[in-house]
């Protein structure tokens, strides 16, 4: 059963059209791996499965449920089970990592502080920033931002998660430990979709590919069937031939 | 003709942009206002930020306009034996006009384009969109806490800037115009009545207004990068204060009629 559903989607800003027709689907526990050249638009389809971008015509369904014309009160329910974890991290610059992290718990859960605390502890474990907790963002390096970014996304145990250039600026160790995380993610049942262009992780994390250019989904397939396709747009993209 | 034309229709445009986004504003405050959760630390927090830290320019600005009128009516009047007029003057037209028009535009270069870039940076950086990501309201964590301070807190800076710049205006009577201490303060008295207080005190919600809603609405519609948190925030600014000058024009006459048909 797919849990995520995109139909048609067709998206413009003012008179640019973004995107013309592009669909597929994601199915429950699947990481797909959304790949195309920079400004092909793949952020912006992710914006729209979280509703901070709204498409001109097409359907989106994610857990079967039409989400194109939510209203704001509908979205803010869904967005406690699907997260998006921005490129740069989108950092409360004003507010320590404890205070960004423990952000989600105190919105949308009754968790006492103690237990906030220890939650925040085990995931700043998990990405190895344990001691951070203190710090403000404008303190930390762009890595860290991004991996603070990242579990302030995953605090709430969400079913679906969108990664946005996970890796993108982090050094091999770091970038090991992303794939490690979306892994165990995968394997507890997490639907996700992951933008990059960091193209070891996507092997390493997807299930399947689509590849996006001229505002279409143009090739979309398992890993096994592109190795299998040498003249395939997504290998010619990954060997530099085309954008 | 296009030429001509194009610059016109583009600032139509923009008034119609403009008048549309404020309005959509105000029904998504109205709309998110009365549903839970409220925060109260936020609000509270921008009392502070809002009040407690602009009160040191609104002493400032406030007691020196005090001083400076009662020097201006004073040597004015002199000539014709006018002085005694002098705090009757002050005081009424701290009360109905200075009082909340200079503490408003004050507030309104200080606080409304301190809300206008910090609301444009947050957008910027991408910190409204994971507001709304994490399942959150930028309305009610960014805009109606900013809303509510200056509701809240300009009527009491405007209070305290009346009685600074009739503080101030005394000063000046007692020390360079020669008026005898205790006769300035009863003229004060005697004309500080409840019509001049509250006519300007009135103003002081509308004002509050035409402050945070557009120094909001500018922030929020930041696009693109850092040049057009500048550009918000003159926006801000400008539109703030132009509204506050008309407004306190149309706000003036309108209590005029009101009081006559009191």
């Amino acid at each position: 059963m797919a849990v995520i559903e995109v139909q048609n989607f067709r998206k413009s800003f003012g008179t640019k059209l973004v995107h013309e027709d592009v669909s597929f689907y994601v199915k429950k526990g699947e990481c797909l791996g959304l790949v195309g050249g920079s400004g092909a638009g793949k952020s912006v389809i992710l914006r729209s499965l979280i509703g901070l971008e709204k498409p001109d015509s097409g359907s989106i369904h994610i857990n079967d449920e039409e989400i194109t014309r939510y209203t704001e009160a509908n979205w803010r329910h869904l967005r406690k089970k699907v997260a998006y974890a921005f490129q740069g991290g989108a950092l409360f610059d004003s507010m320590t990592v404890f205070q960004n992290l423990s952000y989600p718990l105190k919105e949308h859960t009754q968790l006492s502080q103690i237990e906030i605390s220890k939650k925040i502890q085990a995931q700043l474990a998990d990405f190895g920033l344990s001691g951070i907790e203190r710090l403000y963002p404008n303190e930390l390096s762009g890595g860290m931002q991004k991996r603070v970014g990242l579990a302030r996304a995953m605090m709430l145990e969400p079913e679906i998660i969108l990664y946005d250039e996970p890796t993108a600026g982090l050094d091999p160790y770091n970038t090991k430990k992303i794939q490690e995380l979306i892994l165990n993610l995968k394997t507890k049942g997490v639907t996700s979709i992951l933008v990059t262009h960091d193209m070891p992780t996507a092997f390493a994390v997807c299930d399947k590919f689509a590849f996006l250019k001229d505002k279409v989904i143009k090739e979309q397939g398992t890993i096994e069937q592109l190795k299998n396709k040498n003249d395939g747009l997504i290998h010619q993209f990954i060997e530099g031939n085309i954008l | 003709m296009n030429k001509v034309t194009s610059p016109l229709i583009l600032w139509i445009e923009e008034q119609l942009y403009f008048l549309g986004g404020i309005t959509l504003l105000i029904r998504d405050c109205l709309r998110e206002g009365f549903r839970k959760p409220f925060y109260w630390n936020l609000l509270v927090e921008q009392i502070y930020q809002i009040g407690v830290r602009s009160f040191p320019l609104v002493f400032v600005t406030s007691t020196t306009i005090g001083m400076v009128m009662a020097l201006q009516f004073g040597f004015g009047l002199e000539k014709f034996g006018g002085k005694p007029y002098v705090p009757r003057l002050v005081a009424s037209t701290i009360f109905r006009e200075i009082g909340p028009m200079f503490t408003s535009l004050m507030l309104a270069a200080r606080v409304g384009a301190g809300m206008a870039s910090e609301i444009g940076s947050m957008v910027v950086t991408q910190q409204i969109d994971a507001i709304r990501a994490l399942g959150t309201s930028p309305i009610k964590k960014i805009v109606l806490p900013r809303i509510l301070a200056c509701l809240i807190i300009l009527p009491l800076l405007v209070a305290m800037a009346n009685v600074l710049g009739n503080a101030g205006g005394w000063l000046i009577g007692v020390s360079e115009l020669g008026l005898d201490p205790q006769f300035y303060y009863r003229r004060i008295l005697d004309t500080a009545n409840i019509k001049d207080y509250l006519s300007g005190f009135a103003k002081t919600f509308f004002f509050a207004l035409f402050i945070s809603v557009p120094s909001c609405y500018f922030g929020l519609t930041v696009k693109n990068g850092t040049q057009e948190v500048g550009m918000a925030t003159r926006k801000a600014v400008v539109t703030s204060s132009l509204l506050i000058l008309l407004g306190d024009f149309f706000l003036a006459k309108l209590f005029w009629i009101i009081e006559k048909w009191l």
